[in-house]
């Protein structure tokens, strides 16, 4: 094949690949095109997750009739000169190729007029080319309308995700600018139907409400923090220590009003939670860090998620101090008296001078063994054993299940945790949480399965008002939800009234299992991986079942450990943590120098 | 100080207000409880900080000298229901605050701590409104145990308890079951006053309220978040809750497809078999209602509790039906509970399909209402 040089529509498209990669980044070019024009008031619309039609509309300079058309020309831009420019950016955009990769994949229409002429104008673009132009009369700013989104690149059209997700990207977008730029009014309307406003007072906090959700913001803390030269500062809030998430995608970075995917710098976050939160558990945080624009490389990546920092070193420790700070001042504040929860403290109090002085002699009885046989044990009252608050249903007793460990005989609990058992080849150590989650997860599977999980409707009193992208991800699972047994129903913007809840957590809060499973459903949509439903059901386990601390009767221990003994697979709970140690005889002997 | 009183007196009302005593308090002075002279009497306080909620008795007492001290609630209580039933004297040395109790034969000292460390415990003030005892003690019985007991709503875990007109409502949910109770007071309230009052208190003030108490006074709070029981030699104060009660009018049914009226004891049992089995399906148990054959033939209502692994339980009882057959399910636990405090003979079963929640109520009565939601098995 001879070697030619590529028309220009195909070198667009294939720049368009780099740029317009989902709808949700169409959104963003065309808001820092509004930000970057200096507008207060920017409206979105989307239709169809973007793929039915996208616009974008502000109040900012407007575009002059004689540039309008130059607009469009790729490497056109009114926000660099030279390229000595490009070391003290300071406007989102340089790169002067967003709108001409947009215009190259979809249909546009631009409806805009410059602030100091008296008429606007009106241009269609079809697949890059111009298509119609008039005068037309139009309020000051520009209106952006971008329809049929890679109708001509049909391998990316294949590749769209669901329209949920869609929507789920775009309203994180909105919320991502919304946050960087407090002082401009954002409204998201998605199929007509509202779904994110900021008030524009110029706020931060005002915004992290209005994206994050009252609940979270309240439980967040403001932070500030300057390096010595005053060079560098960092404003923001993170969240307080007891609250955290399984991942680090609530870490949100901006660095001079952009927002930044930044590997170094979230872990500067992390790390000053060191000892605060457990392995695995990550904070929430929306910093904003400012520092003079010609230390930092913004021209890094194509969309410019990425940046290089001149002094990544001096940034992380500004951060990681002022985070530290803030986060130590809040611990050492003496913590409330907080109604007696079930805990294992006070179980292990020290015994007092005179029960230490005193001692009670013992009468050598040379018994064989403390209750060998079942009639020295010491008998336990049935009648008192209606304890429902731990709700450890009555195991199966007969043998329809094959047994898959060993008789176990039950010898204790240590620390309100561990269950202390003894079998054949030796002592187990069982987490007790652990092997109740799987009796639980393997009993609503089996339940399941059967298509019997059992529901409990509620009184309807209670809401759950979540942020638009958790709204949105709500909503797409709405049917995996009801299976379970969350009956969820739409009740107004973001809001959804609980129905019905699954009647094993009917002692548990709702709204607190709805916010795990959110989080887990965030975090891994990877192929091949369990279904919705079983995520789900795993999250309710979770919350299902008896709590490290809990203290447990006899029988209750003994009905876990009857029952973990029928179940397919014992030995881990259903996220995969161990259930049990097991101490051979011989490694006892071994230990004791026996052998 | 020196005192003395009869030790039955002495046993009961330590045994009142060690109800108030906290298990692990924070200031070691709260597991204490306050012995102080009024007049003729020994007054016995305890203040549960975690709940807000102080119990003050007062005991008939010789006074030979003023004074006052806390002691240890297990050790004083213990002490005293082991000692003989014959006058105790109580002698505290300033000096070192301990107290010398003789009784009969018996000579013991407890250490205390100085009074003035013990929190204000509320003034006996007047009350504003007059309950009869008995009916008090059934209102809160009737609603309390449909209290929630976890504390993830903590505003569900209080009885609302309103003032309107001469009528007084009491009611509590959990989110699954709503108990509502109404009765007539003698006072008018042109205005309506309302408070959310902790189950816990609510319990100590119903299980506090005795044969003898004809009459309990409530003092609604002033200045201070507190509400006051008045009963006699005996006063339960409670800090209220803080929030916003759900509005339950809306969630009584007004209308419905089948009524059944049983006998309270036929259905009590039958939910206590059913029960039983039900216990390894989350307490659900199915619930079918069928409407008489033909005239003049009975009714029926039929409680099923079922365990995939242990077996079944079915119970069919004669009913008075009226309207549609109807098939649903309830946790039993949540019916036995309601059951349990009904006292009349007979209850009304009213639902209207099994995705509607089920009303229970004394036949003949609308005083008292219960509902209840149902259970379903999803898809």
């Amino acid at each position: 094949m001879p070697i030619h040089v590529l028309a220009d529509q195909v070198v667009a498209q294939i720049a368009a690949g780099e740029v317009i990669e989902r709808p949700s980044s169409v959104i963003k070019e065309l808001v820092e095109n509004a930000l970057d024009a200096g507008a207060s008031n920017i409206r979105i619309s989307v239709d169809g997750g973007g793929r039915r039609m996208m616009r974008v509309s502000d109040d900012g300079y407007g575009i002059t009739t004689s540039e309008v058309e130059l607009a469009f020309a790729r490497h056109a831009t009114s926000k660099l000169q030279t390229a000595d420019d490009l070391s003290h950016i300071q406007t989102l955009g340089f790169r002067g190729e967003a709108l001409a990769s947009i215009a190259s994949v979809s249909h546009v229409t631009v409806t805009t007029r410059h602030r100091d002429e008296a008429s606007g104008t009106q241009m269609r673009l079809e697949g890059g080319r111009i298509d119609t132009r008039r005068s037309v009369g139009a309020p000051a700013g520009t209106v952006i309308t971008v329809e049929n989104l890679f109708y001509n690149t049909p391998a990316r059209f294949k590749f769209l995700k669901a329209e949920n997700t869609e929507k789920r990207q775009i309203a994180i977008v909105v919320n991502r600018y919304a946050i960087a730029y407090p002082h401009v009014r954002f409204f998201l309307e998605q199929d007509e139907r509202e779904v994110f406003r900021s008030s524009g007072s110029g706020e931060l906090a005002d915004v992290l409400v209005a994206a994050l959700g009252l609940d979270t913001f309240r439980d967040m803390l403001e932070i500030s923090g300057q390096d010595e030269a005053g060079q560098i500062s960092v404003y923001g809030y993170t969240s307080a220590p007891h609250m955290h998430r399984a991942d680090r995608s609530r870490i949100m970075l901006f660095v001079n009003g952009r927002w930044v995917q930044d590997t170094s710098l979230s872990y500067a976050v992390v790390q000053a939670y060191h000892t605060f939160l457990m392995t695995g558990r990550y904070p929430s945080a929306v910093l904003m860090i400012s520092l003079p624009p010609q230390e930092v490389d913004v021209n890094v990546h194509p969309t410019k998620a990425e940046v290089r920092f001149q002094n990544p070193n001096a940034i992380f420790s500004v951060i990681q101090r002022a985070v530290r700070r803030t986060i130590i001042d809040l611990a050492q504040t003496p913590s409330l008296h907080t109604p007696g929860r079930a805990s294992g403290d006070g179980q292990w109090t020290r015994p007092s001078d005179d029960s230490r002085r005193a001692m009670q002699m013992g009468m050598d009885l040379r018994l064989e063994s403390p209750g060998q046989f079942p009639h020295q044990r010491p008998r336990h009252d049935y009648e008192n054993t209606e304890r429902d608050s731990t709700a450890i249903p009555y195991g199966p007793t007969g043998p329809e299940r094959p047994r898959t460990l060993p008789m176990l005989r039950v010898i204790g609990q240590v620390g309100a945790s561990y269950i202390v058992t003894e079998g054949p080849a030796g002592m187990y150590l069982i987490d007790q949480h652990a092997a109740h989650e799987r009796i639980l997860y393997e009993q609503f599977m089996a339940d399941y399965a059967k298509q019997g999980t059992i529901a409990q409707y509620t009184l309807s009193t209670q809401t759950i008002e979540l942020p638009a992208p958790e709204a949105h991800l709500i909503e797409e699972n709405l049917d995996a939800l009801q299976a379970v047994g969350f009956g969820l129903e739409s009740f107004g913007t973001n809001t959804f009234l609980i129905r019905s809840v699954p009647a094993m957590l009917s002692d548990h809060s709702p709204v607190e299992v709805i916010g795990g499973i959110i989080n887990e459903l965030e975090i891994g949509k990877e192929p091949g991986q369990a279904t919705i439903e079983e995520k789900i059901i795993k999250r309710v386990c979770r919350h299902a079942a008896v709590k490290a601390g809990t203290v447990l009767s006899h029988d209750e221990m003994q009905s876990i450990i009857r029952q973990l003994e029928r179940c397919d697979s014992p030995h881990t709970c259903p996220h995969g943590r161990p259930t049990m140690l097991h101490m051979s005889g011989d490694q006892l002997a071994r230990e004791f120098g026996r052998k | 100080m020196r005192v003395s009183v009869r030790q039955e007196n002495l046993a009961k009302g330590l045994s009142i207000v060690g109800k108030a005593v906290e298990n692990r308090p924070t200031l070691p002075v709260l597991s204490n409880i306050l012995l102080s002279t009024e007049d003729a009497r020994l007054k016995l306080a305890a203040m549960d900080m975690s709940l807000g909620m102080s119990i003050t008795c007062w005991i008939g007492a010789k006074v030979d000298q003023p004074g006052a001290i806390t002691l240890p609630s297990r050790t004083l209580a213990d002490l005293v229901n082991n000692l003989s039933p014959e006058r105790v004297d109580l002698l505290l040395d300033k000096a070192t605050q301990t107290i010398n109790v003789r009784c009969g034969a018996t000579v013991s000292n407890i250490k205390g701590i100085d009074a003035s460390e013990f929190p204000l415990i509320p003034e006996n003030t007047q009350g504003d409104v007059v309950v009869s005892g008995q009916v008090l003690k059934e209102m809160i019985s009737q609603t309390v145990f449909a209290a929630a007991k976890e504390d993830n709503r903590p505003i569900l875990t209080g009885v609302y308890t309103e003032f309107n007109g001469n009528m007084m409502t009491m009611a509590a949910a959990d989110g699954y079951r709503l108990a509502v109770r109404t009765t007539e007071i003698e006072q008018r309230f042109d205005k309506k006053v309302f408070l959310v009052i902790p189950a816990r208190a609510l319990a100590e003030v119903a299980r506090i309220i005795s044969d003898e108490d004809e009459e309990v006074s409530i003092t609604l709070p002033g200045e201070r978040d507190l509400v006051l029981f008045h009963m006699k030699n005996t006063n339960v104060s409670s800090q209220l809750l803080e929030g916003k009660f759900p509005d339950f009018g809306a969630i009584i049914p007004r209308s419905y497809n089948t009524s059944s009226v049983v006998y309270t004891s036929d259905l009590l049992r039958a939910c206590k078999r059913a029960e039983i089995f039900a216990r390894d399906a989350a307490g659900s148990a199915q619930l079918i209602v069928k409407p008489p054959k033909g005239p003049g033939e009975p009714g029926e209502v039929v409680l099923v509790g079922k365990s995939s692994e242990r077996g079944d339980n079915t119970g069919m009882i004669d009913a008075s039906v009226e309207g549609e057959p109807l098939e649903t399910s309830f946790n039993v636990k949540y019916l036995i509970d309601a059951l349990n405090v009904i006292s009349d003979e007979r209850v009304v079963l009213q639902s209207s399909g099994s995705a509607n929640p089920g009303v229970l109520r004394p036949e003949n009565r609308d005083d008292f209402v219960y509902i209840v939601m149902p259970m379903a098995t999803q898809r």
